[in-house]
């Protein structure tokens, strides 16, 4: 079964507004909603703001009145539709359970995006981030089982909780976020897809935590949100600097409105909940008129087909939330002690001792991070932390409960550099 | 701290003019096979990328003046820099150039020209092989930029290119000093 937007009729843009009741629709229900209609949603939001970002920041840069005036047009239905999509979230749902929500899709999106990916380069860069969302989770969900709200409520039987790449080690030196780009002449259409997908899903983690993270009274709570909010701006620079940086505005508006459709396309054949598939089948012929129109300034105004570049046959793959269990814990037990050194992925055995990450390390850390502060507190509270391990103990022994954590390479290092 | 055989006078000289004659073999290069092809280009960018490390290394060593020193650590970080973004580049591509693992006979003469410097010429011939050396990596990676045989390695010289002009400016600064 393949997907080609091209080749689609989709609904025409005059046609497209909406009244506030048909956007302002009833939310889905707590009791019983499917961890991954949940993850779908989010993901969508997610894609939509990038989409509404991108546009904007086009839009400074376009000097065209004419293609300005289509810009805004379709941006203001964007605009609607990420709405729609996001006004699904109830307010019943708390900020935390929202963001464990968040942290699922940061795991088992990035895990179906790394085990898609043709490139082995790229692949890495996926698995890199995932185990550090994957720590995220963990951390979110020990604030969330002390408030007394179970985990397990949010991402149901499909994504374990458990320590990942420990998020006190994840600070870094800005430079060691910069991956190295890829080239769209050359590489797979799929690797493209890839990107643009994550991009966004941590683009907007990053601006939830950055907008929300205040909002806790707690000062712990705030504190964590603060700390994993300068990771997704870590998150951020490391996705966005594999995108090609050579491809014009129009180009990038082409490849965003292509992706869109193959999102919404992707989740309209997924979705479980009836109501919610129909928005995004609706959603998709939106996005395919959208992408007509890109295709059609691109043609007027640079003179190029985006027939060159997009797949001729479309994609024959869609993106799906499925649980990844076993792949997380190989890759935990491969790559936990992984740590990045300008563009390239390596052990933390292999910094020197006088790398710039030690020196980040000792500033930012100089405080005990909240990170490490809400476990201990549950610890305190609970007799021990808060996990949800479904497929046995950690694959990591420094990392389990009854594990000698200080014997994990990270801290080994970090350690002997601070007593240097 | 290794001790530096200095050679002062008349062998000074003659190292001089060698890595000025080595520039000159070295920009002809650059402006030829260089410039299109990636086994040539991948061949002097790394060697390029070490050399500048040794140098780097050397000067943050041995370098008198402040602004001297200020340069090798730019140099040190931003080859480290370039090196990986290249490695990185390479696991993309199905059958990348081998690079390779040392200098070449030229560069490897600059960098023992430069261990001999006197103390007190040190950083004037630093400068001298930094312009030298900066002049033919411009010219490289301008080349491949424009007309490399490899998309993903045009990219890669693209990249640096900026970062490499910015070098050529500082080193001309501090040289007219």
């Amino acid at each position: 079964m393949s997907f080609n937007p091209l080749t689609e009729k989709g609904i025409p843009l005059d046609r497209q507004l909406r009244d506030w009741s048909e956007l302002n629709i009833e939310p889905y229900r707590l009791d019983d909603v499917h961890p991954y209609t949940r993850t779908r949603i989010i993901t969508m939001n997610g894609v939509e703001v990038a989409q509404i970002m991108f546009s904007h920041n086009m839009a400074r840069h376009t000097v065209d009145v004419g293609l300005k005036k289509q810009l805004a047009r379709t941006r203001r239905i964007e605009a609607q539709q990420q709405k729609a999509v996001s006004w699904l979230i109830p307010g019943q749902e708390s900020t935390v359970e929202n963001t464990i929500g968040y942290e699922q899709v940061a795991v088992d999106l990035t895990a179906w995006v790394a085990r898609n990916e043709p490139e082995p380069y790229l692949r890495q860069v996926y698995e890199f981030g995932l185990l550090e969302d994957f720590d995220h989770l963990y951390r979110y969900a020990n604030l969330l089982d002390l408030m007394g709200s179970d985990p397990k409520r949010i991402v149901g039987e499909y994504t374990e909780i458990t320590p990942g790449r420990p998020t006190i080690f994840e600070h870094r030196d800005p430079a060691d976020d910069l991956r190295r780009p890829m080239t769209v002449r050359a590489c797979d259409f799929q690797s493209v897809m890839n990107a643009i997908t994550i991009l966004a899903a941590e683009q907007q983690t990053m601006n939830f935590y950055m907008n929300v993270g205040n909002r806790p009274e707690d000062p712990v709570a705030r504190g964590l949100y603060l700390e994993i909010a300068e990771i997704e701006e870590q998150h951020v620079t490391h996705y966005e600097s594999i995108m090609d940086p050579t491809l014009s505005w129009l180009t990038h508006l082409v490849l965003h409105e292509y992706h869109e459709c193959w999102m919404y396309w992707s989740f309209m054949g997924e979705e479980v909940d009836p109501r919610i598939k129909a928005i995004w089948e609706l959603h998709l012929g939106m996005e395919i008129e959208h992408l007509r129109l890109a295709c059609e300034a691109m043609k007027a105004i640079e003179h190029r087909d985006p027939a060159e570049f997009l797949p001729a046959a479309g994609l024959d793959r869609p993106v799906v939330f499925r649980e990844n269990k076993a792949y997380v814990r190989q890759l935990l037990a491969d790559q936990v002690e992984f740590t990045a050194w300008d563009s390239e992925i390596v052990s933390i055995d292999r910094l020197p001792r006088d790398h710039r990450y030690f020196a980040y390390q000792a500033r930012v850390n100089r405080t005990t991070p909240p990170s490490e502060t809400i476990i201990e507190r549950h610890r305190q509270r609970s007799g021990e932390d808060y996990r949800l391990e479904m497929e046995g103990p950690h694959p990591v022994a420094a990392l389990r409960r009854d594990g000698d954590g200080s014997s994990l390479a990270y801290w080994q290092a970090v350690g002997r550099n601070a007593a240097e | 701290m290794a001790q530096d055989e200095k050679h002062d006078g008349i062998r000074g000289v003659a190292d001089r003019a060698k890595d000025a004659v080595g520039g000159v073999v070295g920009m002809a290069a650059a402006a030829t096979g260089g410039s299109t092809d990636s086994e040539s280009f991948v061949t002097n960018a790394v060697i390029g990328d070490i050399y500048e490390l040794e140098a780097g290394r050397l000067a943050l060593r041995r370098g008198v003046s402040e602004p001297v020193r200020r340069l090798a650590e730019a140099l040190i970080d931003d080859h480290t820099t370039s090196a990986h973004q290249l490695t990185s580049t390479f696991r993309g591509m199905e059958s990348a150039p081998q690079p390779p693992l040392e200098l070449d006979e030229r560069r490897a003469d600059m960098i023992d020209h430069l261990r001999k410097a006197p103390d007190d010429a040190f950083d004037a011939r630093f400068l001298e092989q930094q312009y030298l050396a900066h002049e033919e990596n411009v010219r490289l990676f301008r080349g491949f930029a424009e007309s490399g045989d490899d998309p993903r390695l045009r990219l890669f010289a693209a990249a640096s290119l900026p970062t490499l002009e910015r070098h050529l400016d500082l080193v001309r600064g501090l040289r007219s000093h």
